[in-house]
């Protein structure tokens, strides 16, 4: 499902040139529940990034569903993101001047999807996440978990294929976590999601079908 | 998309309060310079109804100590037929002080048929006046001494102003008026177009012109002389030392009218410039703030933005939504605005025609339009260059 060959992630200023990730190649594949793991700064987050069409690699290739994205102009990643690419935050990157069900919305804003098609995915998609009850809740008005019940809901609203989590747990205590993760793991076994989640969590980590263990912008497991 | 912005924009109206003032603020301003140019490019546009070049003005006081009418009638004659004696003389007449561009003023109520139009210009003129000023009949005839004896009925030539506010699109000439309280009839002979006395940008109004009798010369002090071409100063200075020898123990002063009519429009323009420069301060400072009030939102936002970024917004897309955004909000304010402006015309401010109102209500709401998608294109430009995982990362 998703093909990184060779990934480099140079960052360079006036003095120094920093190397987050080096030299990656790595196949998830469809389906698959993989977790990321690896200590701060070792570029587990560039390399969701990168995964996510959210950030260009220095050099080598990503492909996804069998594209290969590196010549995809702005439009088109845009575009790609929104069909095929779910995300989820640490820090739920929720809008706070929008309701919930406006927030879970969002993605299908830029589908054209009409407003009562909109509504009806928003819907289920709470639904999934079990937040039927908060649609009309701002999200200053939630809990840590159910912020990211939200986020999550607007990562699948649209169904994508893949999502992304960066540390998706990494704001909760572990009763939150454990929910969070649960609905994740429900998503890829019921749905066939595939999902790259990265954390620090050794627990959350083994829950998932495969590791993959950075250091210093290096895969070592 | 536009019901996600107008939420978006309802939900953060306490942080947009600032915006919809400037907008507010700035249209005001913007509705006020705009109804005053609208209204004076209209009155620039119109024809000034007189042919102003080469007519010089004579003003002076009346020197004759007697009350006599032949006397005075033919003192006054002789200095019309010394005058025309001169080869640099064409026409020459004599007018109550409120001719083009002199700035005095003679007005008075007329009511006609229950229509009470207040005020009305009224003007002292002899036969050659129409000639001296070279003004245009658009009925009718001009007052003429040798046909005008033989009406049993006062003349009066009135211009298209009164015409229209009296008669329509009917014809004016022939008909015979009398105002609902005066006693005395009066015979419109001819209808002229309306003078712009007071100026090229200033509205002409109502105006009707009547002949001065002999009785008149006693308080009469302007004389209007058409020159030709080959007057100059040498010519001004003989003429003026002629009058002052038929008109002793007098102060004579000679005025050209195109030099009255560039000191009226001065009088018009020179405040406009002044309230323009103060309104375009005004509006480059509004316009700052826009820009600023804009740029700290995107840098505010720019979570937001990463995030719409990451489920699918294009650059352009982030773009457009922070124009659109800003117009919708300029909209809010300018629906407020409007409400206010709309005011103006239908209580008649200032006299000035509603559609003059209009316009620049139209034209204001166009400038505010402009003035705001300039302030947000380039912020909006930025916001688009943001980095969605740099923007998502910072938060």
């Amino acid at each position: 499902m998703i093909q990184l060959q060779n990934i480099e992630k140079v960052y360079r200023t006036d003095t120094v040139e920093t190397l987050a990730v080096n030299g990656i190649n790595l196949n998830v594949a469809k389906g698959e529940f993989l977790s990321i793991m690896g200590p701060s700064g070792c570029g587990k987050s560039t390399l969701l990034n990168i995964m996510g069409l959210l950030d260009e690699p220095s050099s080598g290739s990503v492909s996804i569903d069998g594209q290969d994205t590196s010549r995809f102009k702005d439009r088109q990643l845009a575009h790609f993101r929104n069909e095929k690419l779910g995300f989820i935050f640490q820090s739920y990157h929720l809008i706070n001047d929008l309701q919930v069900l406006d927030n879970v919305e969002l993605p299908l804003l830029y589908r054209n999807a009409s407003s009562t098609e909109r509504r009806r995915l928003s819907e289920e998609a709470l639904a999934k996440v079990g937040l039927s009850n908060r649609m009309k809740h701002f999200p200053s008005q939630l809990s840590g978990g159910q912020r990211q019940r939200v986020a999550i809901a607007r990562a699948i609203v649209g169904r994508p294929q893949i999502i992304l989590a960066d540390e998706p747990t990494g704001n909760l205590d572990s009763a939150m976590g454990n929910e969070i993760m649960d609905i994740l793991m429900s998503l890829n076994e019921k749905e066939g999601t595939t999902i790259v989640m990265v954390t620090h969590d050794e627990h959350m980590a083994g829950k998932t079908h495969r590791l993959v263990r950075l250091f210093d912008g290096s895969q070592v497991q | 998309m536009l019901k996600h912005l107008f939420k978006l924009i309802w939900n953060k109206r306490k942080q947009n309060v600032l915006f919809l003032s400037e907008i507010l603020v700035s249209f005001a301003v913007i509705f006020a310079v705009m109804s005053m140019l609208v209204n004076y490019y209209l009155n620039y546009s119109k024809p000034s109804g007189i042919e102003y070049e080469r007519v010089w003005s004579v003003s002076y006081r009346n020197p004759l100590k007697t009350e006599n009418r032949d006397s005075l009638s033919l003192f006054y004659e002789n200095i019309r037929r010394a005058l025309k004696a001169m080869p640099q003389v064409r026409e020459v007449t004599y007018s109550s002080a409120n001719f083009p561009y002199s700035g005095s003023v003679s007005t008075t109520g007329f009511s006609y048929k229950g229509n009470n139009l207040n005020p009305i210009n009224t003007y002292m003129v002899e036969d050659d006046y129409q000639k001296v000023l070279g003004m245009k009949l658009v009925e009718g005839r001009w007052f003429n001494s040798d046909q005008d004896r033989l009406n049993a009925v006062k003349p009066m030539v009135i211009n298209t102003s009164l015409k229209r506010a009296m008669f329509g699109d009917d014809a004016a000439a022939g008909k015979t008026v009398q105002a609902d309280d005066e006693k005395e009839r009066w015979k419109i002979i001819g209808v002229v177009e309306d003078v712009k006395a007071d100026g090229d940008y200033r509205p002409t109004g109502p105006a009707f012109y009547r002949k001065i009798d002999t009785a008149s010369f006693s308080w009469l002090g302007n004389l209007l002389i058409k020159v030709g071409p080959d007057a100059d100063a040498a010519f001004e200075s003989k003429m003026s030392k002629l009058l002052s020898s038929m008109m002793q123990n007098t102060d004579l002063e000679i005025r050209h009218m195109d030099e009255m009519r560039d000191s009226k429009n001065g009088e018009t323009i020179i405040p406009v410039i002044i309230f323009m420069t103060v309104a375009g301060f005004l509006i480059f400072n509004v316009a700052l703030g826009l820009f600023g009030v804009l740029w700290y939102n995107i840098s505010q936002r720019r979570a937001e933005i990463g995030l719409r970024m990451a489920i699918g917004a294009s650059s352009g897309s982030i773009s457009g939504q922070l124009v659109s955004e800003s117009l919708l909000l300029a909209s809010l304010s300018l629906v407020v605005g409007t409400f206010f402006a709309i005011q103006f015309p239908l209580l008649s401010v200032f006299n000035v025609p509603a559609g003059v109102y209009l316009i620049a209500l139209l034209l204001s709401i166009l400038f505010i339009y402009l003035l705001v998608i300039f302030c947000a294109f380039y912020p909006g430009r930025q916001a688009a260059a943001i980095h969605p995982a740099i923007a998502l990362h910072e938060e």
